[in-house]
């Protein structure tokens, strides 16, 4: 899932305090999860901008609403006739659905409640940890299923450097150091082998450094323009 | 510092409200919220007891204070309720 964190209020107050009619929209899905921009997050937000904008005296109309999801576009249809009745859109989805409701939206600016962080697991309630930094090109198989990618601070592919310590990273004692928890999984496994195999420099063109990435499944791509050219 | 900078790391702030003189014969209105089986069992038996207590506070029953939202909080203060207090 996607891990954001709301911003803090006085950024967020810097972003609207200049508009009359405001939406707080949030998406019930990843940053619900996250406690930072589901529906109920948003109309929290909202009534926090009422009463600042009280306090301030600014004349402001600030309501709120919520759908399952900011990145898909069926789910905006019952509301979007709402939505473009507004001055701003305060999205708290990611920034995937800032994006995406920009696109759509016409002349109305969607601007962003929530820093979007990383996409992460949940070990337990309230805590949230980053495995996996969508490199594009998975390389799980050799590492004894722990990614040295997200979870090496220097994304080594031949780890672990000579900052490792009793299990920690360099970078912080909180920080467990990646390749640490590597070589114990893979001892464990009994594979440690694998790892005497030198990895030669990855390609971070499949990740973000190769620009914006796109997957199209043509089967079910075609499928789909050929209904619109049917309906049309 | 340019501008986008700027925005990436806002200045600590702080949105508490100033204090003011408080007029005199000013009474706080006070909304409590009550845990229908201990809290609010406990005001049903003041008032049998023929026990009174200040005007300036309404009581609104909850199934349980696990029930507190913080909405219901912001909206009280938002439709100008002073101070909430929650029992249970
Ligand atoms: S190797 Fe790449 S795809 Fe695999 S877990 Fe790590 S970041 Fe994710
Ligand atoms: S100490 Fe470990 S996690 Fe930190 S940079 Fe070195 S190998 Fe990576």
């Amino acid at each position: 899932m996607i891990v954001g964190e709301q911003k803090p209020f006085d950024e967020i107050w810097d972003m609207v305090k200049g508009f009359k009619r405001v939406l707080v929209f949030g998406c019930n899905t990843c940053v619900a999860i996250c406690h930072a921009g589901g529906s109920k997050e948003a109309e929290i937000l909202a009534s926090m901008i009422r009463i600042k904008a009280a306090e301030e005296q600014v004349e402001m109309e600030v309501k709120h609403a919520g759908i399952e999801r900011h990145c898909e576009p069926e789910f905006f249809e019952p509301l979007m006739e709402e939505v473009k009745t507004y001055d701003l859109v305060l999205s708290t989805a990611c920034g995937v659905g800032v994006n995406f409701l920009s696109e759509r939206i016409g002349n109305i600016p969607v601007y962003p409640g929530i820093n979007t962080e990383f996409f992460g697991a949940v070990p337990q309630a309230g805590v949230f940890t980053e495995l996996c930094a969508g490199c594009g090109n998975c390389i799980l198989h050799l590492t004894g299923g722990i990614c040295p990618v997200a979870r090496c601070s220097k994304s080594l592919m031949n780890g672990p450097c000579g900052g490792t310590n009793k299990g920690k990273c360099e970078i912080s004692q909180e920080v467990d150091c990646g390749w640490f928890l590597i070589v114990e999984r893979m001892k464990q496994l009994g594979t440690l082998e694998k790892l005497y195999e030198i990895q030669p420099p990855r390609n971070w063109a499949c990740g973000t450094h190769g620009g914006p990435r796109r997957v199209v499944l043509e089967h079910i791509k075609d499928l789909e323009d050929e209904n619109v050219k049917k309906e049309s | 510092m340019d501008k986008l900078a700027e925005t990436a790391t806002p200045e600590p702030r702080s949105s508490i409200e100033k204090p003011r003189e408080i007029p005199e014969g000013w009474e706080p209105n006070i909304l409590a919220f009550a845990c229908h089986y201990c809290a609010f069992a406990a005001a049903d038996l003041a008032g049998v007891m023929r026990l009174s207590y200040p005007s300036n506070v309404k009581v609104i029953r909850l199934p349980c204070t696990g029930k507190l939202d913080h909405i219901y909080v912001l909206r009280a203060f938002e439709r100008g309720v002073d101070g909430v207090f929650a029992a249970g």
